[in-house]
């Protein structure tokens, strides 16, 4: 068990509590709503508040600007985030900058930690990979190949490749973007690259990053299955039927005690990940830690979405119904960092290496 | 049954808390392999007394019986990170548990709730193996809804006098004691007239009948009670609060029936079987594999909260039985699929002391009470529904 000091207890007390700017008291999802479906899905005046409230250096180091917080306290924030649904692709960003440190001293971290330029990383070749170095490759100082399921509104890409991290710009020469639009209302991109002119830095431990993403991620997943559970809830104690509520129905509250046991399970395997991922380098404990948590918060997500929709009956499957946005959000990110399958196969392998 | 006392022999303790996880894992690896008996290991049923006495008293003697009492009363004054550590070391050596109701429930109990004189008679006959006591609670139409029990204390000068029946209790045929939940007022709330009582088992009155599983074992026995005559003086707390400790062993037991200790040593025993008969390659048995083993790590991540809390004293709360249903459930999801492996042999009936490791419909069967003792499933989804949920009745 990882006992938190009471430092660490009370920079998480401050960080849940700054995350108000974005994440309103009274749960409206009326700045939600309104970012759906206009590109890229989030709001600058979003992004200008996630990098004033100084969420983007959180993990990175004093030297580079940051606040050298941990892991636990990053789960903290990105829960309370997920609880609000919160489009701003701050995960991914913090993937970006995690990238970015382990490739070296960059000065594209300054603006990435100040916010003024939007770095997200394009890390995935296939919808179902978790190798960083696949989908492309450098010859003579030029990129080519493809990257999926990159997450849009970036300035500039964090590309992984086998040689090390590539930042590319959007408007590079040679880079070809199709965005696709999710059920969410935030979109995702294909970026091709054809001969695109790259400096490219060496990377130590990409997958680290990836892992530690990972945990932060399922941090999100879990903090907006919460509060879809917690309206949920709710709903069943509330709205009426055959005159009595229906949450009063054994079948109903069994059905919500599976939510409740999958929600304390991926609270606990989050936690633990963050704070055993937190120290050191990351060993295969760590790794298979994280796939635990993402795993976990994935099939949780799903279980919440469905749950959510069927108990509140139809009006759960309405778009006016808050409910809906949380079903939309769950289902589309459940499937970042792969599917549970290859998560799984992950784990097998970093089990027998470890043996 | 009198038993011999065993005579701890140890140095004071080191603070093994001050280890780190790796040296304590080290140190708990080589008692264990250093001190286990000749007695069988990854035995799939509880080991009767006078099978599993060498190991209580390798425990006994080194100290290392009692590993979550402070060190002041015995115990090894374990945090919950080093305990499951000492858990997972015992279960990947295939350790056989121990009596251990004095040890996990009545002994914390006492510290809680007894008097000084029960707390120094009693907790050191634990330690010593003197007394190995039995758990009297379930009776046959009070199981999971157990404020309805029947059984009755009356007060009769300086002595209660107890009539009636327990069931389903583990072992209780080794047992020299018993602490049992009896009526003591019928005129009140159910919940409200139960005390809390120790009762010997060699006292005129007290008939034992073991039960056979459907294993074949008799790991349980009854216990009938004709006109018991014990001191006043045996009762724990206030007369009439038995359910204040009822409730507060129920959440002691939840912690520990949700122990990963069950899963962790059947799905041992899975991996074994699949690399035996060499399926353990196959892609989609790695993938049911993998999915049983990363629930029991997380299921070992949730464990951990449970024992911090226990150990800090914190509240344990209706939600402790998120653990208990997850863990027998998962369990339960092991033992399918050990039958899976085991094909058409699953079946088969191994002899006793035989390498229970493969012993499949041995294991199903195991399984199947862990969903109804301790509170049924069912039962504890009501309760967290209504108390952590706060839905309706």
């Amino acid at each position: 068990m990882h006992v938190m000091d009471e430092e660490t207890t009370e920079n998480i007390r401050m960080l849940c509590d700054s995350a108000s700017a974005l994440v309103p008291a009274d749960g409206s999802l009326d700045r939600v709503r309104a970012a759906r479906f206009q590109a890229p899905g989030f709001s600058r005046d979003g992004w200008e508040t996630v990098a004033e409230m100084g969420w983007l250096g959180l993990r990175a180091s004093e030297d580079a600007g940051g606040m050298a917080l941990g892991l636990p306290e990053a789960v903290a924030l990105v829960r309370v985030l997920g609880s609000g649904l919160v489009p701003e692709p701050y995960v991914a960003a913090t993937l970006a900058i995690d990238l970015l440190e382990d490739a070296g001293p960059h000065t594209a971290l300054d603006s990435a930690l100040t916010g003024q330029d939007i770095i997200l990383p394009a890390w995935q070749a296939t919808a179902d990979g978790l190798d960083p170095a696949a989908g492309v490759s450098v010859r003579n100082g030029r990129l080519s190949g493809t990257k999926c399921a990159v997450i849009a509104g970036a300035d500039l890409y964090a590309v992984t490749t086998a040689e090390g991290l590539a930042l590319i710009p959007r408007d590079a020469g040679g880079l070809t973007v199709q965005a696709i639009a999710m059920h969410d209302g935030t979109y995702r991109e294909t970026l091709t690259f054809d001969e695109v002119a790259v400096e490219v830095h060496p990377s130590t431990d990409p997958v680290a990053c990836l892992a530690r993403a990972m945990v932060l991620h399922a941090a999100y997943l879990h903090g907006a299955a919460e509060q879809a559970f917690d309206i949920t809830l709710e709903y069943l104690r509330t709205r009426q039927q055959f005159d009595v509520a229906i949450g009063s129905f054994q079948a109903l509250q069994h059905r919500a005690t599976e939510m409740k046991v999958q929600l304390e399970l991926a609270r606990a395997s989050i936690d633990a990940a963050a704070a055993s991922m937190d120290v050191g380098q990351l060993d295969h404990a760590g790794h298979m830690a994280a796939l635990r948590a993402r795993s976990r918060a994935g099939e949780l997500a799903r279980l919440v979405a469905r749950e959510a929709i069927q108990m509140h009956g139809a009006i759960g499957y309405t778009d006016e119904a808050d409910i809906g946005l949380f079903a939309r959000k769950l289902v589309v990110e459940a499937g970042q960092f792969a599917p549970e399958f290859r998560l799984r196969e992950r784990f097998m392998t970093h089990r027998e290496d470890a043996a | 049954m009198t038993q011999p006392p065993f005579i701890a022999d140890h140095a004071p303790h080191p603070d093994f808390n001050a280890l780190s996880d790796a040296e304590f894992r080290a140190l708990a690896r080589d008692f264990v392999e250093s001190n286990y008996p000749d007695i069988p290991r990854f035995a799939q049923h509880r080991l009767r007394w006078p099978e599993v006495r060498p190991w209580y008293a390798a425990l006994a003697r080194a100290g290392w019986i009692a590993p979550t009492w402070p060190q002041t009363l015995g115990g090894m004054g374990l945090g919950a990170g080093k305990h499951l550590i000492l858990i997972e070391e015992f279960e990947r050596y295939g350790a056989a548990r121990v009596h251990d109701i004095g040890t996990v429930m009545l002994g914390p109990l006492l510290m809680q709730y007894g008097t000084q004189a029960q707390q120094d008679y009693y907790l050191p006959r634990i330690l010593r193996g003197e007394d190995i006591w039995a758990q009297g609670y379930s009776e046959p139409g009070a199981g999971s809804d157990l404020a309805a029990l029947r059984t009755t204390a009356v007060r009769d000068g300086d002595e209660w006098v107890i009539d009636g029946q327990k069931t389903w209790i583990t072992l209780g045929a080794d047992a020299n004691m018993a602490f049992v939940l009896a009526r003591t007022d019928k005129t009140v709330k159910k919940q409200a007239g139960i005390s809390f009582l120790l009762v010997p088992m060699d006292a005129p009155g007290v008939t034992v009948r073991p039960i056979e599983n459907l294993e074949g074992h008799a790991e349980f026995c009854e216990i009938f009670f004709d006109g018991v005559r014990i001191p006043a003086g045996n009762i724990v707390g206030e007369v009439n609060q038995g359910w204040t400790m009822a409730k507060a062993l129920l959440g002691h037991e939840r912690v520990f029936i949700g122990a990963p200790r069950l899963s962790a040593n059947a799905l041992g025993r899975l991996e074994a079987s699949a690399r035996a008969n060499g399926l353990w390659d196959d892609p989609a048995f790695q993938d049911r594999f993998a999915r049983l083993a990363m629930d029991l790590a997380d299921l070992n991540d949730l464990f951990e909260t449970y024992v911090q809390r226990l150990r800090t004293g914190a509240p344990i709360g209706a939600d402790v039985g998120v653990l208990k249903i997850f863990q027998s459930e998962l369990y339960q999801r092991i033992s399918e699929e050990l039958m899976q492996v085991a094909g058409s042999l699953a079946g088969v009936k191994l002899a006793e002391g035989g390498d229970s490791r493969f012993d499949a419909a041995g294991t199903y069967l195991a399984a199947r009470p862990t969903t109804i003792f301790g509170g049924s499933t069912e039962v504890m989804r009501n309760v967290l529904a209504r108390a952590s949920l706060n839905l309706p009745k």
